[in-house]
């Protein structure tokens, strides 16, 4: 693409998808800063008065902040758990010979794509008879069938990228496997571990269906569906909507921008080197 | 001694004994009662204040507030989880009026019959929806129902009838200055359309379910209340298309900023609009009941709490007393003038003390009340209206025509009818 | 063996739900109706789902969305994975960008499209009329035609970035040498990209659309919010006709069957591609 035009183009094109991308946050954010009377009556694209009244009305009449533990609890020990017990399972997928290897990856593979639909009623019914529908537990469970594959699909990936040669050099020298994991891989793994811990993180804190499906009420909701139900049979609150949407995004969008690289290695790592 | 007092003897003296019996229960083994509901905000506060002096009055009875979501659908589902798991807790629901035949049928909750509630001081729309099979199962708390508010500046007579409406609005929006919209109502594809619906259908006559519990939505007054609705939208366009993604709250702003004529909406908007600082309506409109078309009736859809014991309670005397005591006059009277909500008792509309409480026009809402008809009183109510909503949508963005759509209401309604065993039910329940 | 406790909780929460959904669906089980009981009805439901149309209109509201949607991201995908493969300046910032709309909760990204088409004073009338293009403000959500819009935008929006990621990975396998080589021969960047960028990128590619087509088949967050299957049930897809029949209905004999149904379709749809991809899934490469 040496011609100038072609440059041109290059440029318009890719401006336009990055305006694309970032004018729905742009306006959100403005729109949230927004008396409610203006913003509907007159869409403007710059902000004229600027108030802060949906942002504390979030949290003095709706309690926001009931949804963002939940969330924070939810996915935290969601993130917490697959990744102690995911480390171990990717390191015996990554390092180990054994029969039915292959098998059980195709098989891990397969349950990340689960249609989450699809296992809503037996959890549904399951949940009900241990009295685990709107509880943390009852959360954190149905969880584990998307974050568990996921977490051990990701390290599996990215644990197969770091060199052998340290471990085996190790061996030699008459360490033990339980030595060379704990000594010398596990030190290695943790910015994959890290990065493992951001991507699980983010499913969970964004997961919709199961947290609607499982919970009853605003004691247990987590953010997501906090949200989509703001719109209560009486209310259309725009301009609580997008300061909750922008509370929700904030978390989220920082740890993309700092973590960035890596969180592109983590994603792709698992998906295409396969 | 008369009659009437011999009965009045031995109903009071069977109650003493009854909760003598409870009583005596609770107290040995301490146990208490649940009471669920809306416990939030100033609805909350009213109700807590009002248990206490219930038990006050009744030391042998603890009664502990349970809080339950507050979104009708979510309390539904866990009443249904818990029922469904036999639990004894809360020995008292707080019921949708759509709820009461469902639960009953379920074999929830129990009827009220022997504890002889004074089923006469009610309105009668929220007896009928409370009733199943002949039995009373729930005692209405208080009533919600549809209104048509009207801007009195620019329409100083209630409107006698639809066609008038029609007439009035569009004369209304046509001056200079006028607002934009002539009627503003509930049309987006959720329970708020069905209750929009059961007016207009009222208003021409017609029904969804005839009184054996067969469907006649797909007669010609129901095509002809559905074919007023989209007229509405598409030939006077008096209500704009946009209704038909609205709930409660987008028509109460456009009434609210000046926007419309006519709007349909529940009492609670009352108040909102009369605070002149956030309202540019405020002195300047009225509440009627919806007027009704030739052939029909002035019809408002009905809609309020109820009060049930669950089937499964341990002292389902005690949770009566309790019941009686929350519905009782005094009660009512102060939740209305806590936080405005409707008593369901017609003698009250006449108190001074509630006439004198707040901004609203009690004439007008107890002239609706007395219009309301409950939608229809069956078990499978939930599914059958999810029907409805659909196809009312559908004929009413225009994909499918009046006839069309309510045909296949009815059709896909008789099926649901036949796989629910609800004839057989019917039967049984009528022997 | 160290794999035992993770694979235990996956097939105990995941495969073990399955087979319990399959029973489920064999009854009759409606919570609702508990004077109907729980028999056992073989394979009603699934004969009901036959004849519903309703589940079939579902099925083809998916259907449509999925290649819809998948068409546009991956024809967007493939040139953000080209210019981020390309040195420029901002690279790094146009990553990040595109990054944020894929890691943000997908509820929050339909809502923020439901709000820009809002028909009172939402930013796409407003917009859409001062340029011209409309005469005057529409109703978006009223007609089948016009709600799509805003449900594949919102899609094409969110997953895009991860599409072009997916496929720039794949790019960035590819040996340059080979464009060097080809560039030498005198080929243009049109013939470079048909004939060495695309057949390279074919297992990237295949990939990719696997993810995207089982995402699609399974969309739920993004039309609960921003439609809610309306107008009517005309943009409804099956995820929400399966949690309607499950959650609002308390049909669980119902739901349970087509959930099944969904689950085969999902597992033939991946089978085949994978069958088409050839490509070892089991990461048996080193």
């Amino acid at each position: 693409m040496t011609f100038r035009w072609e440059r041109w183009l290059f440029g318009a094109v890719l401006s336009a998808l990055v305006i694309f991308t970032l004018f729905p946050f742009y306006w959100a954010i403005v729109a949230s800063f927004t008396p409610d009377a203006a913003l509907f009556r007159d869409p403007s694209l710059w902000p004229r008065t600027i108030i802060l009244d949906h942002y504390r009305s979030l949290f003095d009449e709706r309690d926001f902040l009931t949804p963002i533990r939940n969330s924070l609890i939810v996915a935290g020990t969601t993130t917490a758990f697959c990744l102690t017990v995911g480390t171990f399972a990717a390191y015996a997928m990554a390092r180990l010979e054994f029969r039915g290897k292959a098998a059980i990856m195709a098989f891990i593979l397969a349950v990340t794509m689960f249609p989450q639909i699809s296992i809503v009623s037996p959890l549904y019914l399951l949940l009900r008879s241990l009295h685990l529908i709107d509880t943390y537990p009852g959360l954190i469970l149905p969880y584990m069938t998307f974050a568990m594959p996921l977490t051990v699909w990701i390290l599996t990936g990215s644990i197969r990228q770091i060199p052998r040669d340290l471990e085996e050099a190790a061996h030699v020298d008459g360490a033990s496997r339980r030595q060379s994991f704990t000594r010398i891989l596990l030190p290695l793994a943790v910015p994959s571990l890290a990065t493992t811990a951001i991507l699980t993180f983010i499913y969970c804190w964004n997961e919709f269906l199961f947290a609607l499906s499982f919970t009853l009420g605003p004691e247990r909701q987590t953010v997501p569906v906090a949200i989509a139900l703001f719109r209560g049979q009486y209310q259309v609150p725009w301009g609580q909507i997008l300061a909750a949407a922008v509370i929700a995004t904030a978390p989220v969008a920082a740890m993309v921008l700092v973590f960035q690289r890596r969180i592109v290695q983590g994603l792709t790592a698992g998906a295409v080197k396969g | 001694m008369t009659r009437e007092r011999v009965i009045a003897f031995f109903a009071a003296a069977t109650m003493l004994l009854l909760a003598a019996c409870d009583g005596g229960n609770a107290k040995k083994r301490g146990s208490t009662l649940k009471f669920s509901g809306s416990g939030l905000g100033a609805e909350g506060r009213v109700v807590s204040r009002q248990i206490e002096r219930f038990m006050r009055l009744n030391p042998d009875i603890r009664v502990e507030l349970q809080q339950t979501p507050d979104d009708a659908t979510q309390r539904h589902q866990l009443y249904v989880q818990w029922l469904n798991a036999r639990a004894g807790n809360p020995d008292i629901l707080q019921l949708d009026v759509v709820w009461t035949a469902e639960f009953a049928a379920a074999g929830w909750i129990l009827p009220l019959g022997r504890f002889k509630p004074p089923v006469a001081d009610f309105f009668p729309a929220t007896v009928e929806a409370n009733t199943w099979a002949g039995e009373l199962y729930a005692l209405p708390w208080f009533v919600d129902v549809g209104l048509l508010y009207r801007r009195t500046d620019l329409v100083p007579v209630e409107p006698s009838n639809l066609d008038e409406l029609v007439k009035q609005a569009r004369a209304a929006m046509s001056r200079p200055g006028g607002p934009r919209y002539g009627f503003v109502w509930q049309g987006a594809r959720y329970e708020g359309l069905i209750t929009t619906f059961v007016e207009y259908l009222g208003a021409f006559g017609g029904r969804i379910l005839d009184e054996r519990g067969e469907v006649v939505v797909n007669r010609p007054e129901a095509v002809r209340a559905v074919t007023f609705m989209r007229d509405e939208l598409y030939g006077s366009r008096i209500a704009p298309l946009d209704v038909l993604t609205w709930h409660e709250e987008e028509a109460r702003f456009a009434f609210q900023n000046g926007n419309a004529v006519f709007m349909r909406n529940w009492p609670y908007a009352v108040e909102p609009m009369s605070d002149s600082a956030s309202s540019r309506v405020a002195g300047k409109y009225a509440v009627s009941p919806m007027p009704a078309a030739q052939g029909g009736r002035s019809t408002a859809a009905l809609g309020g709490a109820q009060l049930a014991i669950n089937r499964y309670s341990e002292s389902p005397a005690a949770a009566y007393r309790l019941i009686a005591f929350i519905t009782a006059p005094e009660q009512m009277i102060e939740r209305a003038q806590a936080v405005g909500q409707y008593p369901t008792r017609s003698a009250l509309y006449d108190d001074p003390r509630l006439r004198a409480a707040r901004s609203i026009p009690w004439d007008q809402a107890k002239r609706a009340i007395e219009s309301a008809t409950p939608r229809p009183v069956t078990p499978i109510y939930n599914e059958m209206s999810e029907i409805l909503q659909i196809e009312l949508h559908r004929a009413l963005v225009r994909q499918a025509e009046p006839q069309e759509a309510l045909n296949s209401a009815a059709k896909r309604i008789d099926a649901l009818i036949e796989r629910t065993g609800m004839r057989r039910l019917a039967r049984e329940a009528g022997k | 063996m160290l794999v035992t406790p993770a694979l235990a909780v996956i097939a105990l929460i995941a495969i073990f739900p399955l087979g319990w959904t399959v029973w489920e669906s064999l009854h009759m089980h409606e919570l609702r109706m508990p004077w109907l009981g729980k028999p056992f009805i073989g394979l009603d439901n699934y004969a009901e789902i036959a004849g519903d149309p309703r589940f079939w209109a579902a099925l083809g509201h998916t259907a449509f969305f999925t290649v819809v949607s998948i068409a546009l991201e991956f024809l967007l995908g493939l040139f953000l994975a080209l210019a981020m493969n390309r040195v420029f300046r901002g690279r790094g910032f146009v990553r990040a960008a595109v990054l944020v709309p894929w890691a943000i909760p997908t509820v929050v990204a339909a809502l923020l499209w439901r709000f820009m088409f809002e028909s009172q004073g939402g930013i796409a009338n407003a917009l859409l009329v001062d340029v011209g293009i409309l005469d005057q403000p529409i109703v978006w959500f009223i007609k089948t035609t016009t709600a799509w819009v805003p449900v594949i935008l919102a899609d094409v929006w969110k997953t895009t970035p991860f599409v072009a990621l997916l496929l720039l990975a794949g790019l960035q396998n590819i040996d340059l040498t080979l464009y060097e080589a080809a560039a030498v021969d005198g080929a243009n960047g049109w013939w470079q990209l048909r004939h060495i960028t695309l057949p390279l990128l074919k297992p990237a590619i295949l990939v990719t659309l696997i993810f995207r087509t089982l995402d699609g088949f399974r969309v739920f967050d993004l039309i609960y919010v921003l439609t809610g299957g309306g107008p009517g049930t005309s943009t409804e897809p099956v995820a929400l006709y399966t949690f309607n029949a499950l959650l609002q209905n308390l049909r669980f004999g119902y739901g349970s069957a087509l959930s099944v149904v969904i689950f085969a379709i999902t597992f033939g749809l991946a089978l085949l591609y994978m069958k088409g991809l050839g490509v070892r899934l089991g990461g048996e490469q080193r």
